[in-house]
């Protein structure tokens, strides 16, 4: 089982080491720190930069102060190993950092969890083969994760959800309240298909009537102290990500009373992966040395189509 | 004449015949028992359900039944279940419940029909038979194929819940499921082409410590469950897939994947309550889809 493994990862290092374009930058690093090229011959764009460094500007350029208790930390590698390249994402899977790593970049921010917990201890990992596989991978592509989610959310406006509106197009609908759109009026299932379509996912979840004539929607959260206070005034509320006993609930009573009110529950991944999408574009204004890039992560579930 | 069966009288009677040491207080949120209603009201029959819905209540009412058992709560909360706050979060405050139109309709819904609510959860999961996976695996008529079984050990419990089933793709599996249970809103991850056979079955809510255990077992290529936290438990088997250690997650939902147990709860009951009715009645799938 364990030669079945480390068989896998080297053939996914070939894969990510492929990219010539990639191999060139590093041969390029490793003759400047050896003294073979000057640091100076090197075009702007190939300077040297650690992760390490890349976070210090994040800290500098962010404009609200940094927390002492912070899920914002570096997850697995080494943030002092000069890195060729940024993938901003949503979540930290598996497939992103073999994605990251095959397009050449090894430095990896993800809004979302590496390892499956917001404190790293809802499971326990000692002995787990995926956890195993998944450091591995990280250490043998020379890879470094850090978790950039309470100060990108702490930002003002939130740096997810001013890349959620722009990528939905809705900039002039948003309210001063920041959390509610006034939009042209459509239905709730034509809003749904348009929803997905933008968001690229297939799994949107939907409460309420199809037909239900819908033009003020509020980003209701995940939890259902947050979706109850956003239904108050909204036709529809978006989760990204609800407890299905707490919200789902909810707005299934709501329209069983015949409130006209609908819920549409994207995957977790579509409400926040804009916003990652923003964080790379904001990134490229302060650091140059590398390029970034936003990789989504994509929504992890399909839905079959229903059966005649 | 014999006393009248109160909703007192019916939560001693479960805690008799539940067949472990019944716990009504749990630190991290709403334990099982009384949740709603005077203890000392006469029961007029018995509804089961997964959640009681303004539905199921209306329905329980038009039936003449006037206690309800069911695994979630009413007011769309577990309570405050600290350590698991970032899946959770809090319960909506009072104040936002006395405002809202449809938490205040349905607490008159309640009191106007002098309506009891009991919650049974946890202690029903506590018992030596894993009945929410047996109603399950009957409900998918997978009882079959259930390992245990050949192995002439016929308990659902955990260690137990593997099914060898026909060999078929993973997009044919799903389709077969979403007939069986009638469902719209099943969320799969992997390859739709991919065969798979052997599956675990899980129900509620899914966490990594669940998919940890039941990888374990040797040669699951499938694994059913109801509702993951998507930076958990649904990550983790994204990453199973990309490791290739782990083929299909099949999500049924929380509502679809622990309704069948209710009806457990229903035919349990009746084994020691003649007096009134007793019926399941399943708050059903709460959602449609696009595609």
């Amino acid at each position: 089982m364990v030669a079945r493994r480390r068989t896998l990862l080297d053939s996914e290092l070939m894969e990510a080491g492929m990219n010539e374009l990639n191999c060139t930058r590093r041969d390029m690093l490793r003759l400047a720190a050896a003294g073979l090229v000057s640091a100076a011959s090197l075009p702007a764009q190939r300077r040297q930069i650690t992760a390490r460094e890349v976070v210090e500007r994040i800290r500098q350029n962010l404009g609200v102060p940094w927390r002492e208790r912070t899920a914002d930390t570096f997850k697995w590698g080494d943030p002092d190993r000069p890195i060729t390249g940024i993938t901003c994402t949503f979540m930290s899977t598996l497939s992103l950092l073999q994605r990251s790593a095959a397009a050449g970049n090894s430095f990896v921010i993800t809004h979302e969890p590496t390892f499956w917990s917001a404190d790293d201890v809802a499971a326990d990992l000692r002995d787990d083969p995926v956890f195993e596989h998944k450091m591995a991978f990280i250490e043998k592509n020379r890879m470094v994760v850090w978790r950039f989610h309470d100060h990108w959310h702490a930002r003002r406006p939130d740096g997810i959800f001013a890349g959620w509106t722009r990528r939905m197009g809705w900039d002039q609908y948003r309210q001063s309240d920041q959390r509610t759109y006034v939009i042209p009026e459509t239905s709730l299932a034509a809003l749904a298909s348009e929803m997905q379509r933008r968001l690229n996912v297939r799994s949107a979840r939907m409460v309420g009537d199809p037909k239900l004539k819908v033009t003020r929607v509020a980003n209701g959260g995940h939890y259902i102290a947050q979706a109850m206070a956003a239904a108050q005034e909204a036709d529809v509320v978006i989760g990204g990500e609800v407890r299905e006993w707490e919200t789902v609930e909810y707005f299934r009573d709501a329209v069983a009373y015949g409130h006209k009110k609908g819920l549409i529950v994207l995957p977790h991944e579509g409400g926040e992966e804009a916003g990652m999408e923003e964080c790379a574009n904001w990134l490229r204004g302060f650091v140059t040395e590398v390029p970034v890039q936003f990789i989504a992560s994509g929504d992890p579930f399909w839905i079959p189509k229903a059966s005649a | 004449m014999s006393e009248p069966l109160t909703a007192s009288r019916l939560l001693d009677r479960m805690m008799k015949n539940v067949g472990i040491p019944w716990q009504s207080q749990r630190a991290d949120g709403f334990g099982d028992g009384i949740h709603l209603g005077p203890p000392d009201t006469v029961v007029t029959g018995i509804a089961t359900t997964f959640t009681p819905t303004v539905d199921v209540l209306k329905r329980a009412v038009a039936s003449g039944k006037n206690t309800i058992i069911c695994r979630e709560t009413p007011f769309y909360s577990r309570g405050e279940r600290a350590p698991l706050f970032w899946r959770n979060g809090p319960a909506p405050p009072q104040q936002l419940l006395d405002k809202d139109a449809t938490a205040r309709a349905k607490r008159e819904l309640i009191e106007s029909n002098n309506l009891v609510v009991i919650r049974l959860f946890d202690n029903w999961d506590a018992r030596k038979t894993d009945a929410q996976l047996r109603g399950l695996a009957v409900a998918l008529r997978w009882d079959k194929y259930h390992l245990a079984r050949k192995r002439g050990v016929a308990l659902y419990r955990p260690g137990n819940e593997y099914f060898s089933l026909p060999k078929t793709s993973l997009g044919q599996l799903v389709r077969n499921i979403q007939t069986t249970l009638r469902v719209h809103g099943v969320r799969v991850i992997g390859d739709a082409q991919s065969q798979v056979s052997k599956a675990a079955l899980t129900h509620g809510f899914l966490l990594v410590a669940d998919l940890q255990r039941v990888m374990k077992e040797p040669g699951v290529d499938v694994v059913i469950g109801g509702e993951p936290v998507e930076w958990e438990a649904s990550e983790y088997f994204e990453d199973l897939v990309a490791a290739k250690m782990a083929k299909a997650l099949i999500l049924l939902g929380n509502e679809v994947s622990e309704e069948p147990g209710s009806g457990e709860v229903a035919a349990w009951l009746k084994t020691f309550v003649s007096e009134v009715p007793v019926e399941w009645l399943p708050a059903g799938e709460p959602f449609w889809t696009v595609s």
